[in-house]
């Protein structure tokens, strides 16, 4: 035991003092990059000689540099991130259908209804007047217009989020690829025995945003790298290979299936004849994420106030042209339809072709007129006007078409409110486990201030000792000079 | 629990957004004057909103129906007391055929008379209002020629008033002037003045028999056109009974209208008062937490250290 032990064990202070910084200055350097954890140095003393006698260690040395994470967290994260962007997907699109509905700044097809039987109790009043016939015409195309532009926002929405799958499932894929990559990457470092800290930040990184994409569940192997499942039990990836996510458009009207490939890196090319569906029309919720989501909005939400749009389309078409057909027209004939008899839906809701202000049926038959040739003859009028506070038997219930039409705006604000208020709790619980995960392996400033400080102190003490050890040496020479 | 900037960064934004969005509500409400913007504010009240509208707009359409009804039957009623007049005068030229002299210039004064008097009250019977003719029934043509012969219908044209209550807007000409379609027959002995009368009927029967010298039949027709008189009074009556039901009927919707009103404004208006307090409370608040962030981020060890 010489004072060349003294060199020995000042200098592994500073060696490791000096990774400590390292690490430290990584930590401040990192300090907003998205998806790092801060490290730790763990310090450990170096074997115990007992050349002296006595049992004392020879310095110190590094023994790991732990990344601070929570496996628990980030399990959790993976799952609140997908039920969130599933529901903020929801969210918007409702947003964009509500304003469509929105009866209550402007007038909206309620109004229009209620003004077309309004204009046949005008008509009623004046069953002969030109202005009136013309005033029914006009109203009765207002109202078609009116569910034309309903149904076309309808339209838009549920093409807009078949648009959209397109996109998302290129993200997953990117995704994938990113992820097989720094696979490949952890691989590689531990097959050399580096640290692989950051890559396993980043894998982690990958597997939550892939969650927000689609519902994914995934397992980490012994060898750090992960493999990720679709939630239909599809493998998205495999260790260093992964599997294309695509869509293909099918049926008429066409819309998009999600498709995945076979695995391999690159994976083999789109096959949509042999290759495994992942999900098709009403498979939102099983797919979940914000491909789930849009396919939600593609498949359920609009098509629900769709089916209630045409209902009532079907039911103010039937009903008009029945009394309609029954009455007799300012020219004499009978039995013609009011509205075209194949449009019964809100898209395809139109005027009959050979309806004319002349031919508006406002007579009905009496004792009196038994074959109305007369004018004046209102009675098929009143009967029409009559419609507009009569309950027909729709599918929530009995309803005028006032009222039909009410529940349905009440509907959409139900749906609408109930998404808002799922997603605010999603992205409240979201924000929560971000800010557990955040205390548990974020950066903090003044916690690296601190610790650069200390192993600065830690680093200089260690110089001391080499210092003290050279005036020893200088002294024992100075003896034997 | 450890306690990084990034959290609190987060924790700032977070509640900073709640805070705009509170404000930018509250906002919303005070520069629209409604309480509710859109359904997803409150589905339940947008529903009964939407339920208060659609009575408030059929009530509009009520009201229209009726001024209109108003204007018909008031037309109607002029003329019909013109025809009240014009009977009266038949009455008078008929009772003194009973009980004067029978000599040529009185007979042929009187049955000239009456033959005006006759075609005035078949002008009356072609009364109109724009285009419609309101003693035509459901024909739009002109009810009555100059001989008196009714073409029109004999049925009332009738508006709606409220659900399910309609009431007739016009007087059947043919009923009201020739005792029905086809006419009914002129009574005479026993039969004379039991209605339903043709009154244009009598008159021609009355001036036959003035002219015939015929006193039994001029007695029959004294009879008769008492009768018509008569006839045309019940339709009068009838026709003002109508008015006050529609007048009754208008003042209940406007009444009706003012209660649906009061309640839509109740529920959908803001009340400024309390929205101007509200602003001012979350204006404070957001102030307050605007302050607080940015004292707070700017705090960190690196302003203490050498």
């Amino acid at each position: 035991m010489g004072i060349n032990t003294i060199f020995d064990i000042a200098s592994s202070g500073i060696t490791a003092n000096r990774l400590a910084i390292e690490v430290t200055g990584e930590n401040i350097s990192n300090v907003n990059t998205e998806g790092y954890s801060r490290q730790r140095v763990i310090m450990e003393n170096k074997p115990v000689s007992t050349a002296n006698g006595f049992a004392l260690g020879t310095g110190v040395e590094i023994a790991a540099v732990q990344r601070s994470y929570d496996n628990m967290l980030q399990l959790q994260l993976v799952n609140a991130n997908s039920t969130y962007q599933e529901s903020l997907a929801q969210q918007s699109a409702l947003e964009q259908i509500e304003p469509t509905f929105n009866s209550l700044t402007s007038d909206g097809l309620g109004t229009a209804v209620a003004n077309f039987f309004g204009a046949f109790q005008d008509l009623s009043v004046n069953p002969s007047g030109s202005a009136e016939r013309q005033a029914v015409l006009t109203r009765a195309q207002i109202m078609v217009d009116s569910f034309h532009q309903m149904d076309s926002s309808l339209t838009t929405v549920a093409s807009t989020a078949d648009n959209n799958l397109v996109g998302i499932t290129a993200e997953v894929t990117d995704n994938a690829r990113n992820l097989a990559l720094v696979n490949t990457q952890i691989l590689a470092t531990n097959s050399v025995g580096g640290n692989a800290n950051e890559l396993l930040d980043q894998r982690d990184l990958l597997l939550r945003k892939l969650s927000e994409q689609v519902g994914v569940t995934y397992s980490i192997a012994n060898d750090g790298t992960a493999s990720v499942t679709l939630a239909g039990g599809a493998q998205l990836v495999s260790s260093t290979r992964y599997a294309t996510l695509y869509t293909n458009a099918t049926g008429a009207p066409a819309t998009n299936d999600i498709m995945i490939s076979g695995l391999g890196n690159p994976p083999p090319a789109n096959a949509p004849a042999t290759d495994t569906l992942v999900g098709t029309v009403g498979d939102g919720a099983t797919v979940g994420g914000k491909l789930g989501g849009t396919m939600e909005v593609r498949d359920s939400i609009v098509p629900k106030y769709r089916a209630m749009l045409d209902e009532m389309a079907d039911e103010v078409v039937t009903q008009v042209n029945t009394l309609h057909a029954a009455g007799y027209a300012l020219d004499g004939s009978t039995g013609t339809d009011f509205f075209d008899a194949a449009g019964l839906t809100s898209g395809s809701i139109a005027l009959d072709a050979g309806l004319s202000a002349v031919k508006i049926a406002a007579g009905f038959p009496t004792a009196t007129d038994p074959a109305p040739t007369s004018s004046g003859n209102n009675e098929n009028a009143l009967k029409i006007a009559n419609l507009g506070s009569t309950s027909f038997a729709f599918s929530t219930g009995n309803a005028t078409f006032g009222n039909f039409y009410n529940s349905l705006v009440s509907q959409v604000g139900v749906d609408t409110e109930g998404t808002q208020n799922v997603t605010t709790q999603n992205a409240a619980f979201l924000k929560q486990l971000n800010a557990l995960r955040a205390s548990n392996s974020e950066v903090s400033l003044d916690e690296e201030l601190l610790n650069l400080t200390r192993y600065q102190r830690a680093f200089q003490g260690s110089a001391k000792v080499v210092n003290a050890a050279t005036d020893m040496l200088d002294i024992v020479l100075g003896m034997v000079r | 629990m450890r306690i990084t900037p990034g959290m609190t960064a987060e924790n700032a934004i977070y509640n900073l957004q709640l805070g705009r969005s509170a404000i930018d509500q509250l906002q919303e409400q005070i520069a629209s004057g409604y309480n509710i913007n859109r359904p997803s504010d409150d589905p339940l009240t947008t529903r009964q909103l939407l339920d208060l509208q659609d009575q408030i707009d059929s009530g509009e359409q009520y009201s229209s129906n009726i001024t209109k009804a108003e204007t018909l039957l008031n037309v109607t009623n002029t003329a019909l007391t013109s025809m009240a007049d014009l009977m009266q005068q038949v009455k008078k030229i008929a009772g003194d055929m009973v009980t004067g002299t029978l000599d040529a210039s009185s007979i042929s004064s009187a049955v000239s008379n009456l033959t005006q008097l006759k075609s005035q009250l078949v002008d009356m019977g072609n009364t109109r209002l724009g285009d419609q003719y309101v003693f035509a029934g459901y024909k739009t043509s002109q009810p009555f020629d100059a001989a008196g012969a009714f073409s029109g219908t004999t049925d009332l044209l009738s508006v709606e008033i409220a659900p399910d209550s309609n009431v007739a807007t016009t007087v059947s000409g043919g009923d009201l002037l020739r005792g029905g379609k086809p006419p009914a027959a002129v009574g005479s002995g026993a039969t004379a003045g039991q209605g339903p009368i043709d009154i244009l009927g009598s008159i021609d029967a009355l001036i036959a028999a003035i002219t015939a010298k015929d006193s039994a039949a001029i007695t029959d027709g004294v009879k008769n056109v008492k009768a018509g008189a008569d006839q045309i009074t019940v339709a009068q009556s009838d026709v003002a009974g109508r008015l006050l039901r529609l007048d009754n009927m208008k003042s209940m919707i406007v009444s009706n209208q003012n209660t649906l009103k009061t309640v839509f404004g109740d529920i959908q208006n803001v009340d400024y008062a309390k929205a101007g307090v509200m602003l001012s409370q979350q204006t404070t608040a957001f102030n307050a937490a605007l302050s607080a962030t940015s004292k707070l981020s700017q705090l960190s060890l690196l302003d203490y250290m050498k």
